[in-house]
């Protein structure tokens, strides 16, 4: 009989992490990326290898460590590869990018290892061309080794939006201002959790140091309240501290506030494989917990499928170190965004479909309780190509505040649960053998 | 008067009755149009109608929409269109013939397209498609939106998550309805629960789940090919048991429709098995369907899915409706078992069953519907 199959989904670290350590308890391990390179969102690799953003010399080291072990490892890496979803059967789908079909595997287990979900509080015109995610900016940087032309604002919470400010002062186009919602300040307590993981403290001073620099610094307590279009460009408006409004012109808008873990489009089957998640996927905790976390979810596949596990409190050690630090730098930053009850009724909140808070007040307008269900069919929430996966959780909390009756619908009961977990092309999907003969 | 199940017919019911002077709630054990209703594809269609009475009350039914829409009642609601049943070989050009005969003689409008005037009326069409029915006057309802509509008209309460568990009687009568809730009083009670409906009579097996899988698809660029209208392969009819066919029937069917979706999406079904799992949908029945919808239209390979969702059609032995009084109590009604036709009778069942609780006589025929014919009675237990 042959070795059980795993296969992970998720070239970053916490995929890397797990595929090797199963690979060296020798599982048979496929990797599946859907980009064209392993790295994931922190070590996304340059499009072309001479033209590379700076990354902290701890990050590079510790990714070439991994390149060279997985090179030299059974681990088999299958690059443009989505996973797709787990079908009916318990079939695990992936689409292949290379040659534009739809694959079926059948492993014994399963690790998600898919990163996390970046979130962005709605205001008026997030929606617009030209307003993007500060992590969706950063990685298109990563992967072109190029700034983004023009006027760059950068808003929101979160200690990604200082990395994105100094990676882009570094390659000649600083942003014209970096907007931080918090006001809370480093503490001492804080410090002292942080020096229990010094990186994240050297990695902050260096971004700084660079934003200094350049003359930029964080404005601490300052949003943008609503984004409008004007000459071909972007019209801002924020707010700062003292509750001052300002107007901006600029090329781009790159908001962020802060991530979550990505829980959608799967759920565990009657038939499917053992699942488990790892790293951002499971637990945002950054990419040092996601190597530990990598490895603890190999070790629940070993014991789920009967191999033995080498007893060692290591990775369990730092995820508990990681996790401490992460909660210690959380208390820096305000991820509430704005308060629903202050955004016009013309807001977005569903991009895909364009529905609007408006459109969801007057759903919740009258006595009748309506339920998620029938807000998201009714209401259109939830139903257009992201299933949900960006708005859920703003349609589930905007009712919540509008409820007393202490019935909140869940982000889960609008989010999708079914596959396909991302859109699939129909040319892919029939290229699929079919498992009975046609009728 | 208690309603029990909040989709189309029963929302369609409470609309009614309420207007006829009862005093109206329905109950539900999940929320409003969580059933077939919340699933089903929207078809106002006769295109796919079994020839007999089915096909006459689909008639019927077509015009009651066009009548809630003169009223004001369905207002943007339902959509005029023609639906194209295609045929791709001489065997379903033979059915395409026999079925087109059949509306015809209902008095449904048809225009049997062939050749040159088959690909200028559906440039969407498949080069192989060698001629087309086009079935005229008929339309589409998304269920979800005209029980949500109904809702918005209000008139009556609706309380969700509240299982019905029996009823109470007294001499020959009920009297109460139970819940989790406790007891309520009620003066008559009308079962439109679908396959639920079976729990509270002493018959069993009598309606089966019928699973059906669907696949939405991402929005098609302007440059796409025209779809006048949804095409339906010939060979749903046979899926469907509409027209028999040569082979005996699988316990899993595929008929395919292709509706083109007022948001520029597709809806592209379904399937037709005798299961119960509406949580899953598998990808080889999902396959299997997009292969035969690009076969059927070429250019749907440019487009995406992006969601496939399934639901349980309550399918009876057959193959007909349930709509009338059961046994065993004076003021029990029951309306159920529509299987995939519920979006298309649902509203003007809901009118008849009021007709019918209000003790006139119904404005059509629904005598082959009568549930006498399974000499239905309520469960000692219910």
């Amino acid at each position: 009989m042959s070795s059980p199959e795993v296969l992970v989904i998720g070239g970053g670290p916490a995929g890397v992490s797990a595929a090797l350590e199963l690979a060296r308890a020798g599982i048979d391990v496929t990797l599946c990326e859907q980009g064209p390179r392993l790295g994931g969102a922190i070590h996304r690799q340059p499009d072309d290898p001479t033209q590379s953003v700076r990354v902290p010399r701890s990050h590079k080291q510790r990714w070439q460590a991994m390149s060279d072990e997985l090179a030299a490892s059974t681990v088999k890496v299958l690059c443009r590869h989505m996973f797709a979803g787990i079908e009916a059967t318990g079939a695990v789908l992936l689409e292949d990018r290379i040659h534009g079909r739809l694959v079926t595997r059948r492993p014994a287990a399963l690790v998600l290892a898919m990163g996390a979900i970046e979130r962005v509080a709605p205001v008026p015109g997030w929606h617009l061309p030209g307003v993007v995610t500060v992590g969706g900016l950063q990685v298109m940087m990563k992967s072109t080794g190029r700034a983004p032309d023009g006027d760059v604002l950068i808003a929101g919470s979160g200690p990604l939006l200082v990395a994105l400010a100094a990676q882009m002062a570094s390659l000649g186009n600083a942003p014209v201002a970096v907007l931080e919602r918090s006001t809370r300040l480093m503490s001492v307590s804080v410090i002292a959790s942080l020096l229990r993981a010094p990186a994240y403290l050297w990695e902050a001073a260096g971004y700084l140091l660079t934003l200094a620099r350049s003359g930029i610094l964080p404005r601490r307590g300052a949003f943008v309240t609503a984004i409008a279009p004007r000459d071909g460009r972007l019209s801002v408006t924020t707010l700062d501290r003292h509750g001052r409004e300002r107007q901006m012109l600029v090329d781009r808008v790159a908001l962020h506030d802060g991530l979550l873990p990505n829980s959608n489009g799967t759920m565990a089957g009657q038939h499917g494989p053992f699942i488990v998640r790892a790293g951002d996927c499971r637990e945002v905790l950054g990419g040092t917990a996601a190597l530990a976390d990598g490895r603890l979810a190999a070790h629940a596949v070993l014991a789920q499928i009967g191999k033995a596990v080498r007893a060692t409190k290591v990775p369990a050690a730092i995820l508990a170190r990681e996790r401490q630090a992460q909660a210690a730098l959380n208390t820096l930053f305000d991820y509430s965004g704005r308060d629903p009850a202050q955004l016009p009724d013309e807001t977005i909140i569903c991009r895909c479909e364009g529905r609007t808070l408006g459109q969801l007040r007057s759903m919740l307008s009258g006595d009748d309780p309506v339920s998620a269900r029938e807000i998201k069919l009714n209401g259109r929430f939830g139903m257009g190509a992201c299933q949900g996966r960006f708005c859920a959780e703003w349609v589930a909390s905007f009712v919540a505040s509008q409820r007393a009756d202490g019935s909140p619908p869940q982000a889960s009961e609008i989010v999708g649960s079914r596959w396909p977990v991302k859109p699939v092309p129909i040319a892919a999907f029939v290229t699929l053998p079919p498992s009975h003969p046609s009728e | 008067m208690a309603v029990v199940g909040a989709g189309i017919v029963g929302m369609s019911a409470a609309h009614f009755l309420s207007r006829a002077g009862w005093q109206v709630t329905v109950y539900d054990a999940g929320v409003v149009a969580s059933g077939a209703t919340g699933s089903a594809d929207g078809a106002v269609s006769v295109a796919s109608k079994k020839p007999g009475p089915l096909m006459t009350l689909a008639v019927a039914a077509v015009k009651f929409y066009e009548q809630l829409v003169a009223t004001g009642i369905l207002v943007d609601e339902y959509l005029p269109r023609s639906t194209f049943v295609v045929a791709s070989d001489h065997e379903e050009l033979a059915v395409l013939e026999r079925h087109a005969g059949e509306l015809e003689a209902a008095g449904v409008p048809i225009r049997m397209l062939k050749g040159a005037a088959l690909m200028a009326v559906i440039g969407a069409a498949a080069p192989t498609a060698i001629a087309a029915a086009e079935v005229q006057r008929e339309g589409h309802a998304v269920g979800y939106r005209v029980v949500e509509r109904l809702r918005q008209l209000g008139g009556f309460a609706i309380r969700r998550n509240c299982r019905v568990s029996g009823f109470e009687s007294s001499n020959g009568c009920i009297t109460g309805v139970m819940t989790e809730q406790g007891t309520e009083p009620a003066d008559a009670v009308l079962l439109a629960t679908g396959i639920g409906s079976m729990h509270f009579l002493a018959e069993s097996g009598l309606i089966r789940p019928r699973k059906g899988q669907l696949i939405v698809t991402d929005r098609a660029g302007a440059d796409s090919p025209h779809f006048p209208g949804p095409l339906m392969s010939c060979r749903y009819l046979v899926s469907k048991g509409s027209q028999p066919a040569d082979s005996a029937v699988a316990s899993r069917s595929l008929g395919l429709v292709i509706d083109p979706l007022r948001t520029g999406q597709f809806l592209i079904g379904g399937s037709r098995e005798d299961r119960d799992d509406r949580e899953t949908a598998d990808a080889d029945v999902v396959a299997t369907l997009l292969r035969d919808a690009v076969a059927l239209s070429p250019s749907l390979a440019q487009l995406r899915i992006i969601r496939v969702f399934s639901g349980l059609r309550a399918a009876t032995r057959d193959g007909m409706p349930i709509v009338g009084h059961v046994g065993g109590a004076e003021n029990l009604w029951i309306a159920t078992g529509f299987e995939g036709d519920g979006i298309c009778l649902g509203p003007m069942i809901g009118r008849l069953c009021q007709q019918m609780i209000c003790g006139e006589s119904p404005e059509q025929d629904i005598s082959a519907l009568d549930a006498a014919r399974f000499g239905l009675t309520l469960a000692a237990a219910a």
